[in-house]
């Protein structure tokens, strides 16, 4: 295994963590601010099916987001009529399951981001003439922003480590699906200890700088 | 002129207040509680659940959303935006470009212009009351609506910040609606007074002649008390007085030579002290133990109600700051001892 093998494979596991990221950001954060800000019948039940990921056994996630994905369900005939391919076993699909499976962190940060907004202090931005959509954009976006961040480092550090779900839908194609986990998965099996030791050192590092930059970018925010 | 006519029922308190006036400097004086804040709170529309016209400057503003109101509401907490600095927070009411002049004026009104560049958390409680009042002014409102401002400002602070307050008016051009239950506040700021008890306006007119019969009596410090009980004698002894009050509550008072007996006392909520458990000798004439019930915030300090053990009909309201709250972990159902000196209860009539 060469340095650029390595390279590729820490390259696919930041890239389908980021879209997965990405992907899931402004419903995440819409979700959250609904959760923190609004109640409604049902909220309960809909707070309890969006940490599901969290509970479920991932393999089981996996499965039913294969099922779905399959040109035999009605979701996966009509994406594939859109997008003229299946999803199942490309990179796309690993990062729908980093998705599914991160969605939960990013909605429990956007939410408790929210919450720490006093109302009072949006109720003084609108006495002073701010539109509602100013008062959202100017004083609540910002002072949620910490906890939004805070959920989506979760939920890309989450997605980085995704192993159950995404090697159901994704399989473990070299090159194309094999993430860093699933990589590394795939050295232990194959008896290729030294490979397995690398990569785990690289998933190391790469967790690290991610949680080590969040933190100093957020103390650099707290005391700005 | 300005009016309101406003209703709300809440669990076990109504509001049904209706008042105008024309002064531009008018104050809505009530005890805490009595609603004051919750009419204040209506004026800048934050208060959906309450019904009713309103008036302000001559203009109708009840069916408008709170930021079409042109009210300069500061609340007591003074609110300012802990992620801009003070010219961020300046800004932010400022943004048009006719209102870059009030902008300009109430920097110089307020006295300011070397705070601009500070953070809300590097100001003190006074220079965030100023700062949270140019800020509203910098939107330029027909109104200014001040929820006690100098609550929650320490004594020596409030001397200070007293003549802004009185200059506000005349120098900005802006009216003042202040709510306070200081009645010296009162007193100092206003032309024209308010008086809410339960939801009500009970009374209205010029400071002067609204607390003239307080005043003669001396009892103008017992106004806006929160704690009232009516008493009757029990006991009399060289220079104090034992009341019991009609929960059952005994309290040494200090005795006037030549007065009346009192019929009700009044206790302000600053003035009663608390501790973990009874200190022992100590110089407070009256200490007994009773358990929280409620803490609700008052602007940045809390207020606290409890029940005394022997009296459990009877309420005590005790004004505490966070830290008090923090080193006696005041929570409900938590059980301390109150401490009231003798001087700390104020004779005075019957309601």
């Amino acid at each position: 295994m060469n340095a650029s093998e390595v390279l590729d494979v820490t390259l696919l596991s930041l890239r389908v963590s980021l879209v997965a990221t990405l992907g899931i950001l402004v419903p995440g954060v819409a979700l959250g601010y609904v959760f923190a800000r609004l109640r409604f019948p049902g909220r309960a039940l809909l707070k309890a099916l969006v940490s599901l990921p969290m509970v479920l056994p991932p393999v089981a996630t996996g499965f039913l987001l294969l099922v779905l994905l399959s040109r035999r369900s009605l979701a996966g005939a009509w994406l594939e009529e859109l997008l003229g391919r299946n999803l199942v076993l490309t990179w796309w699909a690993a990062a729908i399951a980093s998705a599914v499976m991160s969605f939960p962190l990013l909605v429990l940060g956007a939410e408790q981001g929210f919450a720490s907004v006093p109302r009072r202090i949006e109720q003084v931005a609108a006495t002073l003439g701010a539109s509602p959509a100013r008062v959202f954009l100017r004083v609540t976006m910002p002072l949620a922003a910490r906890g939004i961040l805070y959920g989506a480092v979760f939920a890309f550090a989450r997605g980085l480590g995704e192993f159950g779900a995404t090697t159901i839908v994704a399989g473990n194609l070299s090159g194309r699906t094999a993430t860093l986990s699933i990589a590394i998965y795939d050295r232990i099996e194959s008896y290729r200890e030294a490979e397995a030791v690398l990569l785990s050192l690289v998933s190391l590092l790469v967790a690290f700088a991610i949680t080590a930059a969040a933190e100093v970018f957020l103390r650099g925010r707290a005391t700005r | 002129m300005s009016s309101f006519r406003l209703r709300a029922r809440y669990p076990g308190f109504a509001l049904d207040a209706e008042a105008s006036w024309e002064e531009p400097c008018t104050a809505l004086f009530g005890a805490s509680g009595s609603g004051k804040s919750t009419v204040l709170e209506s004026l800048a529309g934050l208060r959906r659940e309450v019904s009713g016209e309103i008036v302000l400057a001559g203009r109708r503003v009840d069916a408008l959303p709170p930021h079409r109101r042109g009210t300069g509401w500061v609340p007591q907490d003074a609110a300012l935006f802990p992620h801009l600095c003070v010219r961020g927070n300046l800004e932010f009411a400022a943004r048009r470009v006719h209102e870059q002049r009030a902008l300009k004026d109430a920097i110089a009104a307020l006295e300011i212009d070397g705070l601009l560049e500070r953070r809300a958390d590097e100001l003190s409680g006074g220079e965030r009351q100023r700062v949270a009042i140019a800020r509203a002014l910098a939107s330029r409102p027909r109104v200014l609506l001040l929820d006690e401002p100098l609550a929650s400002i320490d004594r020596p602070l409030r001397a200070r910040l007293l003549p802004f307050l009185e200059r506000l008016p005349e120098r900005t051009g802006v009216p003042v609606f202040l709510v306070t239950h200081d009645p010296l506040e009162v007193l100092a700021l206003a032309q024209e007074v308010l008086v809410i008890e339960s939801g009500r306006i009970v009374q209205q007119g010029a400071p002067r002649s609204v607390f003239a019969s307080a005043a003669t009596f001396g009892a103008l410090p017992t106004l806006g008390a929160e704690n009232r009980f009516e008493v009757r004698v029990v006991a009399r002894a060289a220079g104090t007085l034992e009341v019991e009050t009609r929960g059952g509550s005994r309290l040494s008072m200090v005795r006037v030579e030549g007065f009346p007996d009192p019929e009700a006392v009044a206790v302000r909520g600053e003035d009663v002290m608390l501790a973990e458990r009874d200190p022992g000798r100590v110089s407070a004439q009256n200490v007994f133990a009773a358990d929280v019930l409620a803490v609700e915030p008052l602007g940045e300090q809390l207020l606290v109600d409890f029940a005394p053990v022997g009296a459990a009909d009877e309420r005590w309201r005790v004004k505490i700051t966070p830290r008090a709250r923090a080193v006696l972990s005041v929570e409900p159902g938590r059980r301390l001892v109150l401490l009231v000196k003798a001087h700390a209860i104020l004779p005075c009539g019957r309601d």
